[in-house]
C-alpha cells in the first residue's frame, strides 16, 4: 500500500455498515453535495457555451471553427499569443516563488513591508496598471526613460510597447497568483529536509533546486497552469500595449467575434474551446504529477515546526534586491496613480503641474452617489464568495487527492471550466437560466454571488488541490484509528493544516472580486451597483484622475483587509517560530 | 470488497450532479443561444402600446398634463442606458425632480444594454420601460420588434436622420480629428480628413480600434465625392501606415492629453472637449469637415409596466433634457436656436448599412488597422 504510494484513504468498516443500512452519511450527504454544486456551477454555463459553439439557428454547425481559427494570420496570432503567455508565466513564476521563499523560509529584512505591497499588483485594476506602465515607460512621454536618459545616452529606450514589456506588465500583474499559491506551499514544508542537505555540504542554490523545488511541484503546475490560461485570456495588456505596434494575439479574435451584433457565440465559443482543451490536458498533467507519490507530502506525522532559514551575509544583499523590486514593480506604478490623482489632467511632472495639485478627485469620489452603496456590495460579495468557494473546495479538494471514488478526476476538471468562459459568456448563461428559473434571484445581488463563485471556483480549486497534495494521509489515518468521524477528521485535523492554502485563496478570491466586470455589468441591478462598475464609469466618462484616486483608495482598503486576515490567519495552522 | 460502496457512490455523485445540472439547464428546452421568441409580434398591441397611441394624438400642455398625470400614477420608471453616469445622473436627477419620478437606472455600455434587453425580453421579463443607447442597438431592438411607434410635435422637430423606425435621436456624437497643441504646432492641424493620410503623422497619428462606423461612413462620403475605391483604401492605408492604435476613446483621449499621441485620427469631441476644459493641451477645432456624426437615441418598450413614465421621459428628453445635455458638453438632436455647429458641413452614419453589413465593415477595418494592408475583396 504504502510503496504504491496512493494518497487515498482505504474505507473503514463502520462506514461500510452504514451505508448497507441505506442511511447516508453525513460524509455522502457533504460529497455529494460539493460535487452537485460544482457540476452545478461548472455545466450551466459550459452547457451554454457548447450550444452557442456547435448549433446555430440551423442545427449543428462547425462554423463557429472556421471563422475563429480561418484567418490567414491565426498562425502568426497563436504565436505571439504563446510568446506572451509563457512569457508572462515564466516571469510570474519566478517573481513569485523567489518572494514567497525569501519571505517565508528565509530571514530578509522587510517582511512586513512587501508581504503587503505584494499583493498590490494585484489590487490594481488591470487598466490602471497597464497604463501607468504606459506612462512610466513609453519611449515618447515615459517617466523611467526621462530618468535614465542622462545615465546612459539616447541608445537605450524602455519601450513598453513590445512583446517583452507585455510580458513585463502581465507577468508583474499575475505574480502575486503565484506568490500566494507558494507562500502556502513553502509553509507547510518541512525545513529538516534542507537543512539535512546543507549539511551534506550542498549549496544553497543547489538545495533550493533539488530539494525545494521538486517539493513544491503541485503548487508549481499549478501555477504555471492558471497563469498561461489566465495570460492566453487576458485583454487589458494586449490591446493597450501590443496592439499600437501592430502585435497581434489570439484573444484580441474574441473582442472582435464578442462585439458584433448578433455576437458571434459561435465564434467565441470556438476560441474558448480550444483554450478548454488546453486547460483540461493540463490539469490532467497537473495530477499525474501530483499522484506520483508521497514525494510531496512534506506534512507528515513527524512533528516539525517550519522555522526561517538564515541568510546570512545575504541578507543585506536580499533586502537590497527587494527593495529595488518593490520601487520598480509596485512603488513606481502605485506613485505614478498618486501622483495622477492629484492632478486635474495627466501631464509629466513639472512645476505647474505641482502648482496645480488638488484633492479635488478625491472629493468627487466622495459625492458618487453610489459609491458607498457600491462599497458595501463589493465587500459582502468579496467576503461571500471567498468564504463559500474555499469551504467548497477544501472539501472537493479531498474528493479529488484523497477519496477513490471514481470519476474524481471529473470533478477537478469541471472545478476548471469557467477559467476558459470568457465572462461574457458567463454572464449571459446565467442570466438565461436565471430569467427562467422559479427561484426569483435574477435581478438580485445572489446572481452576482453565483456568478463570483463560478469564476472562482478554478482558483479556489488550484490553490486546495495544491495543499491537500502536501499532507500526508498517514494524519488522517491516524485520526481515524483513534475513532474520529470522516467530518470529525476533516474539521480537527485536514482544516487546520490546510488553513495556509485556504487562506491563500480565500485573500485571492476577496481581492480579485473587488475587479470582476465582464460578467457583473451585464448581471448587476439599480441599487446592486458594485466597486468595479463605478471604475467602469469613471473610466467611460474619462475621468481618469478620479479613476487613479479610486485605484488609491482601493489599494489601501484591501491592503488593511488583507493584512489583518494575514495577522489573524497566522494564529491558526502551523506555527512559525 | 471495500471499494465497491464507494464506487457506488461516486457514481451516484456524478449521476445527481450531471442530473441536477442538466434538469436545470436542459428543461429549458431549445438552444440557449439560436435567439428569444419575438415579442410583440402578431398578438395585436401590447398595452403599453395603447397608451402610446392614445397619447400620440395629443400636443402641447395637454399632453403633457396627461403624461404627467399617468407618470404620478405610475409612479415610476426604470431607464436601461448607455449614457456616460455623469449624464445619466444629470439627466435623471433633474428628470425626478421635476416630476417626483423615482428612476431606476442600468447603465452600461450600448453592447451589454442590447444584450440585457435582449436577454430579458426573450424570457418575457419586463425589465425596462425605455431605453436610451447608440445607434447600432437601437437598430437591433427595432429588428427583433421590442420597440413601440413613438410619435409627437418634439420627435417631429428632429433633423430626418434622427428619426428611424421604432426610435428617435435624442443627441449626437461627433467623431472629429483631435490634436495635441503642444505636439502639433499652430496652423499645422490636420485641415481636412485626406491630410490625416500625409506620412508626416507615420508614428504620431493614433486610430481607434473598433471605429468601423466612422470608416464605413467616411468611406461612403468619399465615395459620394467621386473618389475610386482604390484611391479611399489607399487613404486608408495611408492612415494606418505607422498609425499607432489604441482600444477605447477614453484611453486614446487620455494618451493625447498625455502626449503619446499627437493626433487622433476619430475621437468623439465631446471626450476632447472635456479635457479641454480641464486645461488639456489639446483641440478639436476648428472642426475638419464633413464632421462624422453618429446617433444615439431613445426608444419605448413595448411591454413598459410604466407606459406613461416612459413617454413623458422620451417627451421630457426632447425638450428641457436638449437644453441639459448641452450643458454635459453634448451635442443635442434638436436645434432650435443658436446652432454651434452653424455652417458645418455633418454627415450622419450610414446607420441601415451599419446594422446591415456591419460585419463586412467591422472585418475590412480590421485588416486596414491590422497591418495597413490593401483591402481588396469587395
Amino acid at each position: 500500500m504504502t510503496t504504491t504510494a496512493s494518497p487515498a484513504l482505504p474505507a473503514t468498516k463502520p462506514e461500510i455498515r452504514r451505508v448497507r443500512r441505506w442511511w447516508p452519511t453525513p460524509k455522502l450527504l457533504i460529497i455529494v453535495a460539493v460535487v452537485g454544486v460544482i457540476g452545478y456551477l461548472a455545466l450551466v454555463p459550459l452547457y451554454y457555451l457548447l450550444w452557442g459553439t456547435f448549433f446555430d439557428a440551423n442545427g449543428f454547425s462547425l462554423g463557429g471553427f472556421a471563422r475563429a481559427y480561418g484567418d490567414g494570420r491565426i498562425g502568426g496570432l497563436v504565436a505571439n499569443s504563446l510568446w506572451f503567455a509563457i512569457g508572462a508565466a515564466v516571469l510570474a513564476l519566478f517573481v513569485g516563488t523567489s518572494l514567497a521563499y525569501l519571505n517565508v523560509r528565509t530571514d530578509v529584512p522587510f517582511k512586513a513591508l512587501f508581504f503587503a505591497a505584494s499583493i498590490i499588483p494585484l489590487i490594481i485594476p488591470g487598466i490602471l496598471y497597464t497604463i501607468a506602465w504606459i506612462f512610466l515607460a513609453s519611449p515618447d512621454i515615459g517617466l523611467l526613460n526621462k530618468v535614465i536618459e542622462p545615465i546612459f545616452g539616447h541608445g537605450i529606450v524602455l519601450d513598453v510597447f513590445t512583446v517583452w514589456g507585455m510580458i513585463w506588465v502581465e507577468g508583474l500583474h499575475l505574480s502575486p497568483i503565484v506568490f500566494l499559491l507558494m507562500v502556502a506551499a513553502f509553509r507547510a514544508m518541512d525545513p529538516s529536509l534542507e537543512e539535512s542537505a546543507l549539511m551534506s555540504g550542498a549549496t544553497r542554490l543547489q538545495v533550493f533546486r533539488r530539494i525545494t523545488v521538486p517539493l513544491t511541484r503541485p503548487a508549481i503546475i499549478a501555477a504555471v497552469l492558471i497563469m498561461t490560461v489566465r495570460s492566453l485570456e487576458s485583454f487589458e495588456v494586449p490591446a493597450l500595449l501590443g496592439l499600437q505596434n501592430g502585435i497581434y494575439v489570439f484573444t484580441s479574435r474574441i473582442y472582435f467575434v464578442l462585439r458584433t451584433y448578433p455576437p458571434d457565440l459561435g465564434a467565441a465559443g470556438a476560441l474558448a474551446v480550444g483554450l478548454l482543451v488546453l486547460a483540461m490536458i493540463g490539469v490532467a498533467i497537473s495530477n499525474l504529477a501530483g499522484r506520483s507519490g508521497k514525494s510531496f507530502q512534506t506534512v507528515t506525522g513527524k512533528g516539525f515546526r517550519p522555522r526561517p532559514m538564515e541568510l546570512g551575509r545575504w541578507r543585506p544583499v536580499m533586502g537590497a534586491a527587494i527593495l529595488a523590486y518593490f520601487f520598480f514593480t509596485v512603488v513606481g506604478p502605485l506613485l505614478v496613480l498618486l501622483y495622477t490623482s492629484f492632478l486635474k489632467f495627466y501631464q509629466p511632472p513639472s512645476a505647474a503641474a505641482f502648482k496645480s495639485m488638488s484633492l479635488d478627485n478625491y472629493r468627487q469620489l466622495l459625492h458618487l452617489s453610489q459609491a458607498m452603496t457600491a462599497l458595501k456590495n463589493s465587500v459582502y460579495l468579496g467576503l461571500g464568495s471567498a468564504t463559500l468557494v474555499m469551504a467548497a473546495m477544501a472539501i472537493g479538494a479531498w474528493i479529488v487527492v484523497r477519496s477513490r471514488i471514481p470519476g474524481r478526476q471529473l470533478v477537478d476538471q469541471l472545478a476548471f471550466v469557467p477559467l476558459v468562459i470568457p465572462g461574457l459568456v458567463l454572464g449571459l448563461a446565467l442570466s438565461f437560466v436565471y430569467l427562467r428559473s422559479p427561484i426569483p434571484i435574477y435581478g438580485t445581488l445572489f446572481i452576482l454571488l453565483i456568478a463570483y463563485c463560478t469564476r472562482y471556483m478554478p482558483y479556489g480549486m488550484r490553490y486546495a488541490v495544491t495543499s491537500m497534495q502536501q499532507i500526508s494521509a498517514e494524519l488522517e489515518e491516524s485520526a481515524q484509528v483513534s475513532g474520529a468521524s470522516w467530518w470529525q477528521t476533516f474539521r480537527r485535523v485536514l482544516l487546520p493544516l490546510l488553513s495556509p492554502g485556504l487562506l491563500a485563496g480565500w485573500i485571492y478570491i476577496l481581492v480579485v472580486s473587488f475587479r470582476e466586470l465582464s460578467s457583473s455589468i451585464l448581471l448587476y441591478s439599480p441599487g446592486n451597483e458594485v466597486l468595479s462598475i463605478l471604475i467602469f464609469e469613471q473610466y467611460e466618462n474619462g475621468q481618469f484622475t478620479v479613476l487613479s484616486a479610486l485605484g488609491v483608495v482601493m489599494v489601501l482598503t484591501l491592503v488593511v483587509l488583507v493584512t489583518v486576515a494575514y495577522k489573524l490567519g497566522a494564529k491558526v495552522g502551523l506555527k512559525q517560530d | 470488497m471495500k471499494t465497491i460502496g464507494l464506487w457506488r457512490r461516486g457514481r451516484l455523485a456524478c449521476v445527481l450532479a450531471a442530473g441536477i445540472a442538466l434538469t436545470l439547464v436542459g428543461g429549458c428546452g431549445g438552444s440557449p443561444t439560436a435567439g428569444g421568441p419575438k415579442a410583440g409580434g402578431s398578438d395585436g398591441p401590447t398595452a403599453a402600446e395603447k397608451v402610446y397611441a392614445e397619447i400620440a394624438g395629443l400636443s402641447g400642455k395637454q399632453r403633457r398634463d396627461k403624461l404627467v398625470e399617468l407618470a404620478e400614477k405610475e409612479g415610476k420608471l426604470d431607464l436601461y442606458t448607455s449614457m456616460t453616469s455623469d449624464v445619466a445622473d444629470a439627466v435623471t436627477g433633474e428628470f425626478s425632480d421635476k416630476f417626483g419620478i423615482d428612476v431606476n437606472v442600468y447603465r452600461a455600455g450600448s453592447e451589454t444594454v442590447l444584450q440585457r434587453i435582449l436577454q430579458e425580453q426573450g424570457a418575457n421579463f419586463r425589465g425596462n420601460d425605455v431605453v436610451e443607447t447608440n445607434a447600432n442597438e437601437l437598430f437591433a431592438l427595432n429588428k427583433e420588434h421590442f420597440l413601440a411607434e413613438y410619435k409627437g410635435e418634439r420627435r417631429d422637430l428632429v433633423p430626418e436622420a434622427g428619426r428611424f423606425e421604432g426610435w428617435t435621436a435624442t443627441r449626437f456624437n461627433l467623431f472629429a480629428p483631435s490634436w495635441n497643441t503642444k505636439l502639433v504646432p499652430a496652423e499645422q492641424q490636420p485641415k481636412t480628413w485626406e491630410d490625416l493620410a500625409d506620412p508626416k503623422w507615420d508614428g504620431k497619428l493614433s486610430m481607434e480600434l473598433a471605429d468601423y462606423d466612422w470608416y464605413l461612413t467616411l468611406y461612403g462620403y468619399w465615395k459620394k465625392q467621386s473618389k475610386s475605391d482604390e484611391e479611399i483604401d489607399r487613404l486608408f492605408a495611408a492612415m494606418a501606415q505607422g498609425a499607432k492604435i489604441a482600444k477605447g476613446h477614453t484611453v486614446q483621449g487620455e494618451l493625447l492629453s498625455a502626449g503619446q499621441f499627437s493626433v487622433v485620427a476619430s475621437n468623439y469631441s465631446y471626450i476632447v472637449e472635456r479635457a479641454k476644459k480641464k486645461g488639456a493641451p489639446v483641440d478639436y477645432l476648428p472642426f475638419v469637415q464633413p464632421v462624422i456624426a453618429r446617433p444615439n437615441g431613445v426608444g419605448l418598450m413595448k411591454t413598459a409596466q410604466h407606459p406613461a413614465a416612459a413617454m413623458l421621459f422620451a417627451d421630457w428628453l426632447l425638450e428641457e433634457g436638449q437644453k441639459l445635455l448641452v450643458d454635459e458638453g453634448l451635442t443635442p438632436a434638436i436645434v432650435e436656436d443658436n446652432d454651434p455647429l452653424k455652417g458645418v458641413e455633418i454627415v450622419p452614419v450610414d446607420v441601415k448599412t451599419l446594422v446591415e453589413h456591419g460585419d463586412e465593415w467591422s472585418k475590412r477595418y480590421e485588416k486596414v488597422v491590422s497591418n495597413g494592408e490593401q483591402v481588396k475583396d469587395k
